[in-house]
C-alpha cells in the first residue's frame, strides 16, 4: 500500500466526520441522530464480516455472536463495576479479541460450507449459554436497569448528541482502521487465500495464521459495533447475540456489495432505513423485505455499491470495454 | 446439572426404556424433515434454508384439509402432495437461479421466502396457534412394551418414518432412477451429457425433499401448535441434524436424528436446563474430529 | 449507454425518488407529527409478527374499542386520540428505536407499551431517558415496577404481575392439596427467566402455605420447542400427584395435546395459571376436564354484566375471543381516560400525578373497580383459579384470589427482595 493512498483515506475520513458532525448544527433531526447512531454500530458489525466474506472467503454465519459479545461485555462491565467508560469498551474489545481467538482456532480448521455451520453453531452455544446463565445476564430478559453512561472524555452520553459525536468519531475511525487492514500486506494475503489457498500456502504463508488473524480482527470490530448498539439501547439483550442478527449483517453486506470496501455501510444504511420506513408503513414487514431481497438477489445478482462501481467504469471505459467484460 | 438423577434413570429398565423410546420418536419425526433437507444438498448442492417453511406448510394444509374433509390420511397426503408442488415451483423459480453461486445467495433467496410465507401464513389463517387435534383413531390409551410408554400414534409416526427411510435409501441405491440422481449428484454436466434431463431431475429431487417436509409437518400437526414461524426451531433441529450425519447422506440424518433425540431424552433428565447446549457441544465435536459429519463427503 | 438504457433511467428517476422521500421521513416527519391541532397521538409498540403476533393484534383490537368509545365522548382532555401501532418483533433494541421515533418524529405524546418481556424494560429506559408518559400493558415481570431501581416516574404498569399469580396460585393449591393430600409434585416451565422466576415464587408461596410438600422433579423445555416428549414421560416417570406447569399459549396446546397421547392427565393433576385463556381454551381440540387453572380473561370471571358485555362485544367485533392482553391494554385506556379528566392536561408529569393512586370502574376488578397504585402497578383487578371444562364456559367453580391476603405476602416478599 503506497502513502498517497493512505493519506487520501484519512482525508475522506476526516471530510465524512467533519459533515456528520456538522450536521446537528444545520438540522434539528432526533430521528437521523439515532439513525447514525445505529449505523454507526450496523456497519463497523457488517464491514468487520466482510473482512471474513469478501476479503478471505470465510461466510461466517455466527459473526453476531462478537455483536453480542461486545454489547454484553461492555454492559456488564458498566453496571457492576466503576471502571471508567473507555476502559470498559477497552476490556471489552480484549475480552471479544481472546474469545474470537478461541473460537477462531477452532472454526478456522473446517472449509466452506462447514465454517458456515460451526461458526452458527457457536453462536447458537453462546447464545444459549446467555439465556442459561441467568445470574450473570439476566437470561432472556437481558440487562435490567439500563446502562450508566458514565462521561467521556467531557462527553455525557446521557445527551443523545453526545452519543452520536462519539458514535461518529467511533465509526469513522473504525471503518478507517478496517480500510488500513484490508490494504495492508495481511489483506492482500486474505485476499490471496480467498482466490487460491492452496498455492497462498505453497508460497510459504501460514494459511491458518493469517485466516486466525482476520478471524479475530473482525471479532473485534464487530464487538465495538456492539458497544455502540449496547449504548443506544442502554443495556444487552440476548437478541443482540441471536441468530438473525448475524442475518442481518449477511444481508447487508449482500445488499451493499462484498466487493466495494464501503459496500457494508451502504448496504447497513439501507437495509436499516428500509426496516424502519416498511415498519411505518405495514405490520407485514417480512413480506417487504423478502421481495427486496429477491429483487436485489435475483435482479441486481450483486450489491448495490458494486453495481454503481462497475457503471461508473463503465462509463469511465466507454461501452466497448464495458460489452467486452 | 443432575448426575444422580441420570444414574438413577440409567440403572432402572423403565425409565431407560421410556427416555430411549420418547428419544427415538423425537428422533424419527426430525429425521423425516432433516432426510428432505439433506436430499436436496446432497443433489442439488444448496443449502435449503426454506426447509422449515415447507415443513410449517405442511402442517397448515393439513390443517385445512383436515377441516374439510375430516380425514386424517387425506390431511396428510394433501400436506406432502402441496409441497411436492410447491417445491418444485420453488426449485424453478428461485433456486434455479442461483445454482452454482456464492452460498450466501442462496441463503438470502431462501430467507426472503421464509420471510414472505410466514407473514403470507399470518394473512390466511391468522396470527393465532392453531391446533389440529388428535384423530378419533388414535384416541386410545398408551401401550407398555417393557415397562416403556408407546403411545399408538407415535408407533404408527415411526413405522412411518422407517419405510420413508428404507424406501429412499432403496430407490436411490437400487432403481436406475436413483442411480441417475446420485450420478448427477456427482458430475451434472456428465449426466446431462448422456441425455438425462438434469433440469427435470433436479426439480423432481427438490421436489421429493420438499415433500418430505410437507409430510413431516402434517404428520406431526396433532400433536404440535401450528403458528406463522413455526418451521424456525425444526429448521435449526434438522440443520444440526444434516451437519452431524454429514450434508447428503440420508443414512448419516438418520444416525443423527436418533442420537439428537436421545441426548434430548437423556438429557433432560441429567442437564434440564442445557439440553440444547449439549447439542450444539455435540456437533462442534462432531465437526471437529470428522470436518465432513459422520457420513459426509468434502464438498467444496 | 443505449437509447433504451437511457429511457429505463428516466423511468426509474421518479421511483428511486419516491423511495428516498419515503425512507426519509421520518428525519423531517415531525411538522406533520403534530400538524394535525386537536389530536393527541398515541404510539403502541408491540410485536404483530412471528409466533406471539396474538399479543399485538389481541391489543389493537382492543385499544381500537376503546379509543372509539373515548373519542365519541370527547376524547382526552378534550382531544381526539390517533392510534399509531408499530411492530417491534419483538426485538428489545427495535423496541427501544420504535419508541423514540413514535415520540421524536411522529409527536407521539403518549406511549402504550404493548411489548413483552425484555422489549418492555427497553422500553422503561427509553422513557427513562424521554420523560413521556407511558403504560405498559403486557409485561407480568414483577421487577419492572416492584424494584426502586428500575422505576421511572412516568412510567407505569397496567397488567397482572407474576408475584400476584405466585401468591394466589400458591394458596389456591396449598387448599387443593390439602383436600386432596397431594404431596408429590412436579414442575414443568418454560426454560427462560419467566419460566425460572415464576416457578421458584409459586413454590416459595405453596409451601409458605403447605410447608410439607416436595418437589420430585423439574423439567425446563425449551420455549417454542415443537416437541415436548422427552419431558412428558420424564414427568410420568418421576410419578408425582400434581403437577404445577407455566408453560402458556401455543407451547401449552402443545404440551396438553402430547400429554394427552401419553395419558398424562390420568396420573396426575395440572395446575397452569396461565390455561384460563381463550386461545389456549378454544384451541386445544381434546381439553382435559379439571385442569386447575388461572383465570387470564375469562368472561364469566369476574361475574360482572360489564365484564360479560366487554367480552361479547369484542367477539361479535373481531370475531374472536379477547385475550388476558386485550383486557389489560383496554384497562389502560379507561385509567388514561379517568387520568386525563382529572389532570385536565395531557401533560406528562401532571397525567402520572394524576394516575399514581386512581381507583377506576373497571369491568375487569374485583367488585368493578381496579387502582393503579403508588408503586405504579395495576392492583384489584381479578385473580382466581377454577377448573377447566372442555365446553364455553371453559373454566367452572372460579375462586377468586384474597387480595387482603395478597397485599399481606406481597409486601414480605418486597421486603425480602430489598425492595422497599
Amino acid at each position: 500500500m503506497t502513502s498517497g493512498t493512505a493519506m487520501r483515506d484519512i482525508a475522506v475520513a476526516a471530510a465524512a466526520l467533519a459533515i456528520l458532525i456538522a450536521v446537528p448544527f444545520l438540522v434539528h433531526s432526533p430521528a437521523f441522530l439515532d439513525y447514525i447512531i445505529r449505523i454507526a454500530a450496523m456497519s463497523l458489525f457488517a464491514t468487520s464480516l466482510n473482512l471474513l466474506v469478501g476479503g478471505t472467503g470465510l461466510v461466517s454465519f455466527g459473526h453476531g455472536m462478537f455483536y453480542g459479545l461486545g454489547a454484553y461485555a461492555f454492559a456488564l462491565l458498566m453496571q457492576r463495576t466503576q471502571i471508567s467508560l473507555a476502559a470498559a469498551a477497552g476490556c471489552s474489545l480484549v475480552i471479544s479479541a481472546l474469545v474470537g481467538l478461541a473460537v477462531g482456532a477452532v472454526c478456522i480448521r473446517l472449509r466452506a460450507i462447514y465454517f458456515a455451520f460451526v461458526t452458527l453453531a457457536m453462536q447458537m452455544l453462546f447464545y444459549s449459554i446467555i439465556i442459561t446463565w441467568q445470574s450473570l445476564t439476566g437470561g432472556d430478559q437481558g440487562l435490567q436497569g439500563g446502562i450508566p453512561r458514565r462521561v467521556l472524555f467531557g462527553f455525557d452520553l446521557n445527551s443523545q448528541f453526545h452519543l452520536y459525536t462519539v458514535s461518529a468519531v467511533v465509526m469513522v475511525v473504525g471503518l478507517l482502521l478496517l480500510r488500513h487492514v484490508s490494504a495492508s500486506p495481511l489483506g492482500a494475503t486474505l485476499r490471496m487465500i480467498r482466490d487460491n489457498e492452496p498455492r497462498t500456502a505453497f508460497l510459504g504463508v501460514t494459511v491458518w495464521r493469517a485466516k486466525l488473524t482476520a478471524f479475530v480482527i473482525a471479532g473485534v470490530f464487530a464487538s465495538l459495533g456492539g458497544i455502540l448498539a449496547a449504548l443506544f439501547v442502554s443495556g444487552a439483550y440476548p437478541e443482540l447475540a441471536n441468530w438473525p442478527i448475524s442475518g442481518q449483517a449477511i444481508f447487508a453486506v449482500m445488499l451493499g456489495g462484498v466487493s466495494t470496501f464501503l459496500g457494508p455501510l451502504a448496504g447497513a444504511a439501507i437495509l436499516l432505513a428500509l426496516g424502519d420506513a416498511v415498519t411505518r408503513f405495514t405490520e407485514y414487514n417480512g413480506m417487504v423485505l423478502g421481495l427486496v431481497i429477491l429483487f436485489v438477489t435475483l435482479g441486481l445478482r450483486r450489491g448495490v455499491l458494486d453495481v454503481l462501481t462497475e457503471a461508473l467504469r463503465r462509463r469511465r471505459t466507454g461501452p466497448a470495454a464495458g460489452a467486452a467484460e | 446439572m443432575d448426575l444422580d438423577a441420570l444414574g438413577r434413570c440409567v440403572s432402572t429398565a423403565s425409565c431407560l426404556v421410556t427416555q430411549t423410546t420418547s428419544g427415538l420418536i423425537a428422533g424419527l419425526l426430525l429425521f423425516l424433515v432433516a432426510a428432505g433437507l439433506t436430499l436436496i444438498f446432497g443433489v442439488l448442492k444448496v443449502v435449503n434454508f426454506a426447509h422449515g417453511t415447507f415443513y410449517m406448510l405442511g402442517g397448515y394444509i393439513a390443517f385445512t384439509t383436515l377441516q374439510v374433509t375430516e380425514s386424517y390420511t387425506l390431511a396428510v397426503l394433501a400436506g406432502g402432495a402441496a409441497m411436492a408442488v410447491f417445491g418444485i415451483f420453488f426449485e424453478r423459480a428461485l433456486i434455479a437461479r442461483v445454482y452454482g453461486q456464492d452460498v450466501l445467495m442462496q441463503l438470502l433467496v431462501c430467507y426472503a421466502v421464509v420471510l414472505i410465507f410466514d407473514d403470507l401464513v399470518k394473512m390466511v389463517w391468522g396470527a393465532d396457534f392453531l391446533a389440529m387435534g388428535m384423530p378419533p383413531a388414535f384416541q386410545v390409551p398408551p401401550l407398555f412394551i417393557a415397562g416403556g410408554i408407546v403411545p399408538p400414534f407415535y408407533a404408527v409416526l415411526i413405522g412411518i418414518a422407517l419405510v420413508i427411510a428404507i424406501a429412499l435409501a432403496a430407490s436411490l441405491s437400487g432403481t436406475r432412477a436413483g442411480k441417475t440422481v446420485l450420478a448427477a449428484a456427482q458430475n451434472p454436466t456428465m449426466v446431462s451429457a448422456l441425455g438425462v434431463n438434469t433440469d427435470r431431475l433436479f426439480a423432481v429431487v427438490f421436489a421429493i425433499g420438499a415433500a418430505l417436509a410437507g409430510l413431516g409437518g402434517a404428520l406431526a400437526a396433532p400433536v404440535r401448535s401450528l403458528t406463522p414461524g413455526m418451521g424456525f426451531s425444526v429448521l435449526i433441529d434438522s440443520f444440526i441434524v444434516t451437519v452431524i450425519g454429514g450434508m447428503g447422506s440420508i443414512a448419516g440424518a438418520l444416525l443423527a436424528s436418533v442420537g439428537v433425540g436421545l441426548i434430548r431424552g437423556f438429557g433432560t433428565i441429567g442437564f434440564p436446563t442445557f439440553t440444547d447446549g449439549l447439542i450444539y457441544v455435540a456437533m462442534i465435536i462432531v465437526l471437529l474430529l470428522r470436518p465432513t459429519g459422520l457420513f459426509g463427503r468434502e464438498v467444496v | 449507454m443505449t437509447k433504451t438504457d437511457q429511457r429505463i433511467t428516466l423511468r426509474r428517476r421518479p421511483l428511486l425518488a419516491g423511495a428516498a422521500a419515503a425512507l426519509a421521513t421520518p428525519f423531517v416527519a415531525r411538522a406533520q407529527g403534530t400538524a394535525k391541532s386537536g389530536t393527541v397521538k398515541v404510539g403502541m409498540p408491540t410485536i404483530l409478527s412471528g409466533a406471539i403476533a396474538l399479543l399485538g393484534t389481541s391489543q389493537r383490537n382492543a385499544a381500537e374499542m376503546e379509543i372509539e368509545r373515548i373519542n365519541a365522548a370527547g376524547g382526552l382532555a378534550g382531544r381526539k386520540i390517533e392510534l399509531v401501532v408499530r411492530d417491534s418483533k419483538g426485538q428489545p433494541q427495535e423496541a427501544a428505536r420504535v419508541v423514540r421515533e413514535l415520540v421524536n418524529t411522529d409527536g407521539c405524546e403518549i406511549i402504550m407499551d404493548a411489548e413483552a418481556s425484555s422489549a418492555a424494560f427497553a422500553v422503561q429506559e427509553v422513557i427513562r431517558d424521554l420523560g413521556v408518559l407511558c403504560i405498559h400493558t403486557s409485561s407480568e415481570t414483577s421487577s419492572l415496577t416492584a424494584d426502586p431501581k428500575l422505576r421511572v416516574a412516568t412510567a407505569f404498569r397496567c397488567a397482572r404481575q407474576g408475584v400476584h399469580d405466585s401468591i394466589v396460585g400458591g394458596s389456591y393449591a396449598a387448599k387443593v392439596a390439602d383436600a386432596k393430600k397431594w404431596t408429590k409434585w412436579a414442575t414443568c416451565s418454560p426454560d427462560y427467566a419467566y419460566g425460572h422466576d415464576t416457578t421458584t415464587q409459586f413454590l416459595d408461596f405453596f409451601k409458605h402455605f403447605k410447608p410439607d410438600v416436595e418437589i420430585i422433579t423439574q423439567a425446563w423445555p425449551k420455549l417454542g420447542a415443537p416437541d415436548f416428549t422427552e419431558v412428558i414421560t420424564k414427568l410420568i416417570q418421576a410419578k408425582p400427584q400434581a403437577l404445577f406447569s407455566l408453560l402458556y399459549a401455543g407451547d401449552l396446546s402443545a404440551f396438553i395435546n402430547q400429554a394427552n397421547v401419553y395419558a398424562l392427565f390420568s396420573n396426575m393433576a395440572m395446575f397452569d395459571p396461565n390455561m384460563g385463556d381463550y386461545p389456549v381454551l378454544t384451541a386445544v381440540k381434546s381439553l382435559p376436564a379439571g385442569i386447575y387453572s388461572g383465570t387470564r380473561y375469562l368472561e364469566n370471571f369476574p361475574d360482572l354484566p360489564a365484564n360479560a358485555a366487554w367480552g361479547e362485544a369484542y367477539r361479535k367485533r373481531f370475531n374472536q375471543f379477547p385475550t388476558n392482553w386485550s383486557w389489560q391494554n383496554s384497562t389502560a385506556w379507561m385509567l388514561a381516560e379517568a387520568a386525563a379528566k382529572k389532570a385536565g392536561s395531557l401533560d406528562a408529569k401532571k397525567m402520572s400525578e394524576a394516575l399514581t393512586g386512581l381507583t377506576i370502574d373497571c369491568p375487569f376488578g374485583v367488585g368493578g373497580k381496579v387502582t393503579m397504585r403508588d408503586d405504579h402497578t395495576l392492583v384489584n383487578y381479578a385473580v382466581g383459579w377454577g377448573r377447566t371444562t372442555p365446553k364455553m364456559p371453559y373454566v367452572i367453580d372460579i375462586e377468586a384470589g384474597d387480595w387482603k391476603q395478597l397485599y399481606e405476602l406481597e409486601a414480605a416478599w418486597k421486603k425480602q427482595m430489598n425492595y422497599t
